[in-house]
């Protein structure tokens, strides 16, 4: 005798788009434009700055690009995403509250 | 020839060992589901008229792409009957416009959930409650067509406890929040009418409502029962672009009877909503029209509910869409 399954579908999308790729990781901080993306909320620009501090202990950088997407729950503006993807080496984004 | 469904098969030895399994994933909202089986989808997908491949919407954020067949599967698990499904999609696109925002609504630590509100001759036809207890349980459409969405946010669009979602406390209606208007007692239009839609057609409105303030009047003069509400209308700040009222049929009768139309509530409620700070006034809410008056409940009780809106009513949008 047969035994009785259930077969039912899977209620979930996928979670990653296929062509999602993460970016190279620098091997040393040494050098590169560093680049602080604040989400809008209150306190994020200043936990960047002592993210940059503490960092900046370490590690000499070329330069450092600041900036604030403005509204937490909307998306980062593309003309910000392109400008830190065309200035920095690396790009620390922090959400503060 | 039939459409092929495209989700993954998943098999149990039996029910018992599915419910764990679902639960286990994070798949359900911790209450057992209906299982999604192939001839269920399949019925619900038909009663709505939807292929399974058809795109209900793209929460913006994250790019997550609500099928039909998707929320069919979630409609399912909810316990939506076939014929519940015309309203979950309506909902489902009216969730995915941008101006709703979903992501951040869905995500945020404020803990809002989503107020359905459907209107027109689709909530009589599937027996959506607007009357008694209707925030509470007992009626199957309203219960199980908000649940089918809360399942879709966590299981297509990610939304889920702990994970995206990371909502401080939260409250009861993120599990199902879905409810009528009173129309044919109500003296004023209803909400999709106020909308530019005909009273012979069906919409859904969606809210990102946060819990529901409860305002109790034993008066019967329409300006004493709206002094009442001034507390619940600055819960939520100031300034707020949108925020529901909910008044019952008890006290929709007072201003029947005073002759009051439904601008008027929202003219009195403006001026409710208003104190004096630092020597200027402070509004609850930025105009009479951003008080959004709809009718509900039981008919015993001088009760009503002050509903704020994630983000003030200004970050999301209610959106409505037809059925």
């Amino acid at each position: 005798m047969a035994t009785a399954t259930i077969e039912v579908l899977d209620p979930t999308a996928e979670a990653i788009p296929e062509h999602a790729v993460v970016s190279p990781r620098p091997n040393s901080l040494d050098g590169v434009t560093l680049g602080l993306l604040a989400n809008g909320k209150q306190n994020s620009p200043e936990l960047l700055d002592m993210v940059h501090d503490v960092l900046a202990d370490s590690y000499e950088f070329a330069g450092v690009v600041a900036r604030n997407k403005g509204d937490a729950s909307r998306p980062c503006p593309d003309d910000i995403l392109q400008e830190l993807a065309e200035r920095c080496d690396a790009v620390v984004t922090a959400s503060g509250d | 020839m039939t459409t092929p469904l495209t989700s993954k098969r998943l098999t149990f030895d039996d029910e018992a060992a599915l419910l764990d399994s679902f639960l286990e994933r994070g798949w359900t909202d911790g209450l057992p589901v209906v299982p999604p089986t192939e001839d269920r989808v399949r019925a619900t997908l038909e009663a709505g008229g939807r292929s399974p491949s058809d795109i209900l919407g793209t929460e913006p954020v994250r790019g997550r792409v609500v099928t039909a067949e998707k929320a069919a599967v979630n409609a399912v698990m909810a316990g939506c009957l076939p014929e519940y499904f015309p309203i979950v999609a309506a909902a489902l696109e009216a969730m995915c416009e941008p101006r709703f925002n979903l992501h951040a609504v869905t995500v945020s630590t404020m803990g809002a959930a989503v107020l359905m509100v459907v209107n027109g001759p689709a909530a009589r036809e599937v027996g959506l409650g607007s009357g008694v207890s209707v925030f509470g349980p007992g009626n199957r459409a309203n219960a199980t067509i908000g649940r089918a969405i809360r399942l879709v946010v966590m299981n297509v669009t990610g939304a889920r406890p702990g994970e995206l979602d990371k909502a401080t406390m939260g409250h009861a209606g993120k599990y199902t929040w879905c409810m009528a208007e009173c129309e044919e007692t109500s003296p004023w239009e209803p909400l999709h009418v106020e909308r530019g839609f005909d009273e012979g057609e069906s919409a859904v409105t969606v809210f990102p409502g946060l819990s529901p303030i409860p305002v109790t009047s034993g008066d019967e003069d329409p300006g004493a029962i709206l002094g009442g509400f001034e507390d619940a209308m600055f819960a939520a700040g100031t300034g707020q672009d949108e925020l529901v009222v909910v008044l019952s049929p008890e006290l929709l009768g007072h201003f029947r009877r005073a002759g009051w139309s439904k601008r008027m509530v929202q003219e009195a409620l403006f001026e409710v909503g208003t104190r004096e700070r630092d020597g200027g006034p402070v509004r609850s809410v930025s105009s009479p029209g951003a008080v959004r008056v709809l009718t509900a409940g039981g008919a015993a009780g001088g009760f009503a509910a002050v509903i704020p809106l994630w983000g003030a009513g200004s970050s999301s949008q209610s959106v409505t869409r037809r059925i």
